[in-house]
């Protein structure tokens, strides 16, 4: 990924410098290619051609230097022109990644050369290479032998209360499989296609298993009330020790393996009918002796409850067979397990069901509710719509909403403010600004968008779209703290964070400029668009190699960041120079760079 | 220490009841507790004695020798008000009803012996009121009331299922035509069409009069307060319902003649019964709840009843015993009679038990909704009932709104009325496999009810595909389509795997297969399962073509081609609307294609088992039969997953792309960025995107031309977020508050972690 960004970075440079640009860039792009990639994938390097980016298939080349241009009007005949011949450049450009995604295995399902057994062999063996990976593997291992074994005593038993039982195992399988395709998720990166990354991909093999129990349950009992009409003869020789052979062994997957993503699920899905009941006895249980309670009153596993429950009935049906012949017993005690199968699984299908299904998680409305109540409480918005809030793997919220706004309103400043609210919270966030009439002019033009330029072209600084708020966070640690909160004309003044790490330089208050008298801050977005801004980052760039200095560290930073777009966002006002624009780099791409542009 | 470790606050002791320490009601427990050894023994004398005389009879004779009782102690006509004339047509009804649940009780006595109807029948209102609330109400009163709920029905169960009684075998010789009256034979008829042995009638008929009697209480305590006071209505109705049973018993003893020799020496028996059953236990129940609170009093008394019953069953046919008793019969046959077995005594102490749970007060206070927090920030419950808050539908009406809803769409019609089809042939089935007492049949049946659970899914998701969206379901109900499908698919990988694993076994050991009942059966279903597809293929075509483009492959030849539907960059026609791909229905159709496999393998099968003798052929079918279904439900669930796992919808993937490329071509636009394009449900498309664009362009001028281009490519709900270079200076002015640095700091430190992380992994 990260080399894929400087690579674009780099080319869209070269294509402002021309094709001899390009074409050493290019080489010395390769270059860095194969360190980097040597170095963040030691061991499956070669597999990894997609690492090298999160990006959109059609490359925004040409556009930046398209802005070079004047800046009043650009003419769309010169446009044209500078796009035909960088689109050859681009064809080429894009015909390469073609390749390389081709060849690539990130997609699963598209159609490659290779066969699907090569791809799955080849994502296997990544897996594979984390040590961590063996020890489930050798379990998926045992777990087949052992299945295969119980199995095997379940038709010679002839028993349906052991066949229950045994899919405790199977699922056993299942939760391993979600374990290494989780190991597998945490290594991939979202790629083109799959946008959001594969982390549902994790919820989505929770669900297919519990769902998969389930049905095996319902399955166990149709043949139970089959069963009820003529009961077969049980033989009860391996069935005790089919039940302590599969305890045991249930016992210690659960222990020694770490299952996140069902550790996770079991944690945040409501507790199975099996686990409060459990937990109510174990209460009352307490009641009488208290020294229990630290053993007894957390909340149980969920996994360990139905394992011992079944063992326990399973046990019950061998006692009450071998004493009193009653074969019923087995019937019944196959439905029972089948019955706190199905408790136990369906909180955690529900849950994982309800993430696949991109719904808002209920604990966090009450969060979200005031989060959007604070926005709407925002100068100039008038209403918060469209609201869609959910999850995309387990835990990290994505989302969209439309806001709108007063005609006056200065959008930037608002969706600013927007963002800055619900980031902490909504980490993958889309604000959509909505005005209604905005072809009508204005009757006080003193606040559209258009008629404030935010920056003269003296301050010439570079900022890297996302990362920004860390780049100057880490780049300036001696800027100014200055927040501002666009605030009701009621509410108190924005407050300073005179507290917060690295800040040594007294707040700046603007003295802004009202436009309503009794507002003082509502035309704020005006006043500090031009000047703050600009006296605070002239304390950071004081000259234009300082300026430099501050790019590099500041996307050196970003980079490291790994934010998700590598897209840079530049504004060149006016003639910056070209190792002024390279700072976007990495620092190492940007130190070859360096030289190579500085004659 | 209960109160530390009870959930609710509320239940804290203080609000709840104050129970009275045990050491001041001593003597009541002792009374209680003596009074219920007796009536256990009452009811072993009376089971004996009905073996003699008629059961009409004997309720006479108990009801009069009570009546005469009580009225000598309560005076019933002496003292209090007048009874009006309404409030004895009143008196009668409530007169008549006793008459019949006792009759029940006794009947269901003669029928289960006195154990099991002491077990069954003498349970306390409040344990049965608090069993129906579990059962029917949502609100229960927390998982201890559900587990004495459960523990009461398998007690129930056991007793129907694992009490091998012997006596079984002995009311199957009785006679049908030796019944003493119209009555009895009426019972005897209806339990024997039932199909069950008499003595689990017996605890049916138990169960439904316990209910009965419970609901009859309940409905007299009105009447009771009318007639001024529980004592004198009982009074009163002893006596009227003897003079209700005295015409019957006339005619009976006119009619009939009697099996008993001389009456002289049952008059201690009856004394004794009547003294225990009706009398004393009356008297000290309406003690002991006026001195200790019901539920106590419950507990306690059905511990003593159940353990007594117990014990008297155990020494009550002991030789020792015969000796004592009052009736010098020779012990026949009895002694084998009514036996104890394991089933019972589990039961027994499941009774126990969950009496004991029932009865016991709700700890759980009332359940409140959370309204808030006080000033002092203690929380505020709202106590409004739920009766209030939940507006129950009628039934009927319930079922009507229903059928509206699905029969107002395509989908969920076709499936309804396939459901409904499929469903009458299962019944069918069923019915006559009972009928013809065919196993095969009946397991068959069982089977496509397996079946038709998938589409009651299917119908289902195509229902709540129409719900209006909520908060929680932001987007609308349509992904549930989508869940719906998958897990159709893997419904169908289960069953062929079930199919698989059968199959692999049979041909490790071919079993004699009895080929007459296969034949009709399965072509009965494969005219179903063909009228099925013929529903279901239109909408599967529809949905097939336009999913088709993205896999061209045909799957299995299954006689629908795929249309190719020519898409290429500038395919717009297929764009918002029109029949966007319904996972939901090719779940539902790859489902009824392999049923309709399945019979198909079956009369293969059959017909070369028949003509050739190949046993072999019917697991080889089978195998067949399972690869297919899993090769068919292949695409439908790889389609699915890629919707849910949010993957740019292939079909409109070249249009996105080149719908990108025309959003960096409109003036003003530098760059885009994390463009997310997903297939939300069948007709939406859901996207989003961060546009930067030159400071001097009007926002909303952008968002316009960008949500026009993209709704070109399909995209229906779209968030554009528009951002200059002015928004990057104030969310950096913005960031420096400490929640951000914080974040950010650990955003900083998880993407460290990745990256060296990337290098570890």
């Amino acid at each position: 990924m990260t080399s894929r960004s400087v690579e674009q970075r780099m080319r869209s440079a070269a294509k402002a410098n021309g094709a001899d640009g390009y074409r050493k860039s290019k080489m010395a792009m390769d270059g860095m290619m194969s360190t980097s990639s040597g170095l963040s994938y030691h061991n499956a390097g070669d597999f990894y051609p997609r690492k090298f980016g999160p990006k959109p298939d059609v490359v925004p080349s040409g556009v930046t230097e398209r802005k070079v241009g004047p800046l009043d009007k650009p003419d769309m005949v010169s446009v044209d022109v500078i796009n035909v011949s960088d689109s050859e450049v681009h064809l080429h450009r894009k015909k390469h990644e073609q390749d390389t995604y081709v060849l690539g295995t990130i997609h699963p399902f598209r159609k490659t050369h290779r066969s699907v057994f090569g791809k799955l062999l080849q994502e296997f063996r990544l897996v594979s290479s984390d040590r961590r990976s063996w020890r489930i593997l050798l379990f998926g291992a045992l777990n087949l032998l052992c299945t295969g074994c119980l199995l095997m005593w379940c038709s010679s038993t002839n028993s349906m209360a052991l066949t229950a039982y045994t899919y405790l195992t199977i699922f056993d399988l299942f939760s391993l499989i979600t374990c290494l395709i989780s190991s597998w998720v945490s290594m991939k990166k979202p790629s083109q296609v799959f946008s959001f990354g594969f982390d549902r991909l994790e919820v989505l093999a929770v669900f297919a298993s519990t769902v998969l129990i389930q049905l095996g349950a319902l399955f166990i009992l149709k043949e139970s009330v089959e069963r009820f009409m003529e009961q077969p003869e049980v033989h009860t020789g391996r069935l005790l020790v089919g039940t302590f052979v599969a305890l045991f062994f249930n016992l210690v997957t659960l222990m020694s393996v770490r299952n996140k993503p069902f550790a996770y699920v079991s944690e945040a899905a409501s507790s199975s009918w099996l686990q409060e009941h459990v937990a109510d006895l174990s209460r009352s249980l307490c009641g009488i002796i208290p020294g229990l309670s630290s053993v007894l009153l957390p909340r149980m596993n969920p996994f360990v409850l139905i394992n011992m429950a079944g063992a326990l009935s399973l046990c019950t049906t061998y006692m009450l067979i071998e004493i009193n012949n009653y074969n019923a017993v087995d019937t019944a005690s196959a439905v029972a397990i089948a019955l706190m199968t199905f408790g136990t699984m369906y909180p955690m299908s529900v849950y994982s069901g309800k993430v696949l299904l991109q719904t808002t998680p209920s604990h966090i409305i009450g969060q979200l509710d005031k989060l959007l109540r604070e926005v709407s409480t925002l100068d100039g918005v008038l209403e918060v719509r469209n609201e869609h809030f959910w999850t995309v793997g387990f835990g990290s919220l994505a989302g969209s909403a439309h806001v709108r706004i007063r005609r006056d309103a200065n959008e930037q400043l608002v969706l600013a403010h927007v963002t800055n609210r619900l980031l902490p919270l909504v980490s993958t966030l889309t604000v959509q600004i909505f005005k209604d009439d905005w072809t009508r002019p204005l009757l006080t033009g003193t606040l559209s968008p258009s008629s404030v330029p935010p920056m003269g072209p003296a301050d010439g600084y570079t900022l890297s779209s996302s990362s920004l708020p860390p780049l100057l966070m880490s780049s300036g640690g001696e800027l100014d703290p200055l927040t501002s909160t666009p605030s009701k004309p009621t509410s108190p003044p924005p407050e300073f964070a005179f507290d917060t790490p690295g800040r040594n330089v007294q707040p700046m208050v603007l003295p802004a400029p009202g436009h309503h008298a009794h507002r003082p801050y509502g035309s704020l977005g005006l006043a500090y668009g031009a000047s703050p801004y600009t006296g605070m980052l002239n304390q950071g760039l004081p000259r234009p190699g300082g300026g430099l200095g501050l790019g590099v560290q500041g996307l050196g930073a970003g980079y490291g960041l790994g934010v998700p777009s590598s897209q840079s966002y530049r504004t060149a006002y006016g003639g910056a120079p070209a190792p002024l624009r390279f700072g976007t780099s990495n620092p190492l791409a940007s130190q070859s760079q360096y030289r190579q542009y500085r004659p | 220490m209960e109160d530390k470790y009870s959930s609710n606050v509320l239940s804290g002791g203080k609000l709840g009841m104050v129970e009275v320490p045990n050491s001041r009601l001593t003597r009541y427990i002792v009374l209680l507790v003596v009074t219920k050894i007796l009536k256990a023994l009452g009811i072993f004398e009376s089971y004996d004695i009905l073996k003699v005389v008629h059961i009409v009879q004997f309720i006479f004779i108990l009801k009069l020798g009570s009546a005469v009782i009580l009225l000598f102690f309560q005076k019933p006509f002496s003292s209090g008000k007048v009874i009006s004339k309404r409030q004895w047509i009143k008196l009668l009804k409530h007169a008549v009803f006793s008459c019949v649940i006792s009759l029940l009780g006794f009947f269901g006595l003669t029928l289960c012996g006195p154990l099991r109807t002491l077990l069954l029948f003498e349970h306390s209102d409040v344990v049965v009121i608090a069993l129906l609330g579990v059962l029917f109400t949502s609100s229960g009163g927390g998982p201890s009331k559900t587990r004495g709920a459960a523990l009461f029905i398998i007690a129930v169960i056991c007793l129907l299922l694992f009490d091998n009684d012997d006596l079984m075998a002995k009311m199957a010789e009785h006679p049908e035509g030796h019944h003493d009256s119209a009555l009895t034979h009426f019972l005897y008829t209806a339990i024997a069409f039932l199909g069950v042995a008499d003595h689990k009638g017996g605890v049916v008929l138990l169960v439904v009069s316990l209910c009965l009697k419970v609901g009859f209480h309940t409905a007299s305590r009105k009447l009771s307060v009318e007639i001024g006071g529980a004592k004198r209505l009982y009074a009163l109705d002893n006596l009227v319902s003897s003079m209700v049973l005295l015409p019957w018993v006339i005619v009976l003893s006119a009619t009939t003649e009697s099996k008993v020799e001389s009456w002289s020496s049952l008059v201690l028996p009856f004394g004794m019964i009547v003294f225990s059953v009706m009398i004393l236990e009356f008297y000290v129940d309406a003690i002991c709840s006026a001195k200790m609170e019901t539920p106590r009093c419950a507990r306690y008394g059905a511990i003593a009843l159940f353990l007594s019953a117990l014990l008297l069953a155990n020494f009550w046919t002991h030789p020792l015993t015969d000796q004592l008793r009052s009736m010098s019969k020779p012990p026949q046959q009895v002694s084998t009679e009514h036996v104890l077995s394991g089933g019972v005594i589990v039961s027994a102490v499941f009774f126990i038990m969950s009496s004991s749970i029932l009865s016991s007060p709700s700890k759980k206070g009332q359940q409140g909704t959370l309204v808030g927090y006080s000033p002092e920030g203690t929380p505020l419950y709202n106590f409004m009932g739920d009766a209030l808050q939940h507006t129950s539908q009628s039934l009927p009406r319930f079922i009507k709104d229903s059928l509206k809803q699905i029969l107002e769409e395509y989908d969920s019609r076709q499936i309804f009325y396939f459901l409904c089809l499929n469903l009458a042939f299962t019944f069918v089935e069923l019915f006559y496999g009972v009928w013809t007492n065919s196993l095969g049949l009946i397991s068959d049946g069982f089977h496509m009810l397996f079946d038709c659970s998938a589409l009651v899914l299917g119908l289902f998701a195509a229902l709540m595909t129409r719900w209006k969206a909520t908060r929680i379901f932001s987007y609308g109900y349509g992904r549930v389509e989508i869940l719906s499908g998958f897990i159709n698919g893997l419904f169908l990988m289960v069953i062929a795997f079930f199919v698989f694993v059968e199959s692999v076994t049979r041909l490790l050991d071919p079993p004699n297969i009895n080929t007459d009942m296969l034949t009709p059966v399965s072509v009965g279903g494969l005219l179903v399962n063909l009228v099925g597809i013929c529903a279901f293929s239109h909408a599967h075509s529809h949905g097939g073509k336009s999913c088709s483009s993205s896999h061209g492959h045909s799957h299995g030849g299954h006689g629908h081609g795929h249309g190719g539907h020519g898409h290429g960059g500038h395919g717009h026609s297929h764009g918002s609307g029109g029949g966007g791909m319904n996972a939901n229905m090719r779940g539902v159709y790859l489902h009824v294609l392999a049923d309709t496999l399945g019979s198909v393998g079956v009369i293969i099968s059959t017909i070369l088992i028949r003509q050739f003798g190949w046993l072999i052929a019917d697991p080889i079918c089978s195998l067949f039969i399972a690869t297919l279904i899993f090769l068919s439900v292949i695409p439908l669930l790889k389609d699915a997953c890629e919707v849910l796992l949010l993957r740019t919808p292939p079909e409109n993937e070249k249009d996105l792309n080149s719908a990108l490329e025309k959003i960096e071509k409109i003036e003003g636009v530098l760059s885009y960025r994390d463009p997310h394009f997903w297939r939300h449900s069948a007709n939406m498309i859901a996207g989003t995107i961060h546009l930067q664009i030159m400071s001097d362009v009007v926002e909303q001028r952008i968002i316009q031309q960008v949500t026009a281009i993209l709704k070109d490519a399909g995209v229906n709900n779209l968030s554009v977020q528009v951002e200059k270079e002015a928004y990057f200076q104030h969310m950096s002015g913005l960031s420096t508050g400490f929640q951000e640095v914080l974040a950010m700091t650990q955003q900083m430190e998880t993407m460290k972690y990745l990256k060296d992380g990337t290098c570890i992994m």
